[in-house]
């Protein structure tokens, strides 16, 4: 009686430290979860003054030869062909063809508007502030193949590693990476969004691989900030049949 | 050996009970309005100023937001003939669509809106909510009147004094998501105007596709929508 008594207290306390153990897999993956939930905005780290400047300093991609020769300059297909003259002050020109609606490409880095990280059951959602988000899905399935993807922001599964979020897409449209990289729909992008121990700065590190167009994996990290707690999100207005859109912004009167 | 039992048992029913509470309150998911359940909506008693007139000068904003591919905001993103995809965190729920719309932010973590001397109107307002139960209860106000697609199913459009109040609630085993929207402004309607739609979950290998594109510069399209009968 004693020793089925004895294999009975065994069993349970097998069963209860089983749950905890997993319990403890699940937290940290929780704790991760919990620590990325929330707005972020993208920093400007060097002090170069604008996002463009930021990236000239990355180390550039390592490509093999096939990857050089699929290099070919990049364009937003928005923009107008520039009239290459200089403005009056006042003088407001016509930069963009001001569409609105189309949801680019291949948008998977972070701009300037805040980039909202929502991880819930099967999936991590990521948006921004207007129309389209990024589905992440961490339910365990697996990307399809190629054919199957629909085109757009290609296809991204996630795991959880020690709380970071480690995102794999593949599927992308063959476009520029930034710091000279190129991509195809078969080039693995790897992200690994790490929150540091203070829980108000991220930093999201980007890896392309692909042993066609990189001679080693190309990589470079983006730094944010925590929106406030009392922060929210808010919504980027763009109206195509608003003539103003298609301007720059007015020149100023220079200094002499 | 019954003590052993009955630790185990006590262990898993809680497990049990917890997890069943927290799948209704928990409404993740990809969700898809189905026909039959968008087409009963009563028609709201407006208020006499609102005349036919009104009605028509409000649906030619409409009409322009649509021609020119703004995006559209509440109440069109959640008619949307797409799946949404709603997603539940601590503090957020998010609800994504695939059709030209802003994204939907309700905060979970917030008991009052944001001022009105700071927060600019939106399309889609400022909402939060809580759960009452297994009803988690969305409370919006902040509405842009003159962006996106206004108009409200049955009728009336929203205005910057709109008060929308939705409730969230699970039905069959989670496989419906019913959500009963109420519209309330003095300017628009006499009474609250009520109705409910139901989404029916989708399967969880549901992948999403993009939202839907719109070209304000594709001509068939625009001679399509110009075009009288």
């Amino acid at each position: 009686m004693q020793v089925k008594l004895f294999a009975a207290a065994l069993g349970t306390l097998a069963f209860v430290f089983g749950i905890s153990t997993t319990l403890t897999a699940q937290r940290s993956a929780a704790d991760g979860a919990r620590a990325l939930e929330g707005g972020w905005v993208r920093l400007d780290t060097s002090g170069s003054g604008s996002f463009g400047g930021l990236t000239a300093n990355f180390a550039r991609a390592a490509l093999t030869p096939e990857g050089a020769a699929k290099l070919k300059p990049q364009r937003d297909p928005d923009d107008v062909e520039p009239d290459n003259r200089p403005h009056k002050a006042g003088e407001p020109y016509i930069v963009t063809q001001g569409r609105c609606g189309g949801f680019g490409p291949g948008g998977v880095e972070p701009n300037s508007a805040a980039l909202f990280i929502i991880p819930a059951r099967d999936e991590v959602l990521l948006t921004r502030e207007g129309p389209g988000a990024r589905h992440i899905y961490t339910d365990g399935r697996e990307h399809p193949p190629l054919s199957r993807i629909a085109p757009g922001l290609g296809h991204s599964t996630a795991t959880w590693e020690n709380g970071d979020l480690v995102i794999d897409t593949v599927g992308l449209p063959e476009g520029g990476v930034t710091a000279g990289g190129w991509r195809t729909p078969e080039t693995h992008l790897t992200e690994r969004y790490h929150v540091e121990d203070d829980g108000m700065h991220m930093r999201i590190t980007f890896t392309w691989t692909d042993p066609k167009i990189y001679a080693k994996p190309h990589s470079y990290s983006f730094q944010f900030e925590r929106v406030p707690a009392d922060g929210y999100a808010f919504e980027n207005w763009c109206d195509s049949g608003d003539p103003l859109q298609r301007q720059s912004v007015v020149p100023p009167e220079q200094l002499p | 050996m019954k003590a052993g039992f009955l630790v185990v048992t006590f262990i898993a029913a809680l497990s049990g009970i917890v997890s069943a509470q927290a799948n209704a309150r928990d409404i993740s998911g990809y969700w898809e309005l189905t026909y039959m359940d968008s087409q009963h909506v009563p028609r709201p008693q407006l208020v006499p100023r609102v005349t036919r007139a009104v009605l028509d000068a409000q649906a030619q904003k409409d009409f322009k937001a649509v021609r020119w591919c703004n995006i559209l905001g509440m109440p069109a993103i959640m008619a949307s003939p797409r799946p949404l995809d709603i997603r539940q965190s601590e503090k957020t729920i998010v609800i994504a669509a695939e059709i030209n719309a802003a994204t939907r932010y309700i905060y979970l973590n917030r008991t009052t809106h944001i001022s009105k001397d700071i927060f600019d109107p939106t399309t889609n307002g400022d909402s939060i909510a809580k759960w009452e139960g297994d009803t988690l209860v969305v409370d919006t106000i902040g509405f842009d009147p003159n962006k996106g697609v206004t108009a409200i199913p049955g009728g009336g459009f929203r205005t910057a004094n709109t008060h929308l109040v939705e409730r969230y609630r699970l039905l069959n085993n989670g496989s419906l998501l019913s959500v009963r929207f109420t519209w309330t402004d003095p300017g628009v309607f006499r009474t609250p105007h009520t109705y409910e739609f139901r989404y029916a979950r989708l399967p969880r290998d549901y992948e999403a596709r993009l939202p839907l594109n719109c070209d304000p510069f594709d001509e068939t399209r625009t001679a399509f929508l110009t075009a009288r009968p």
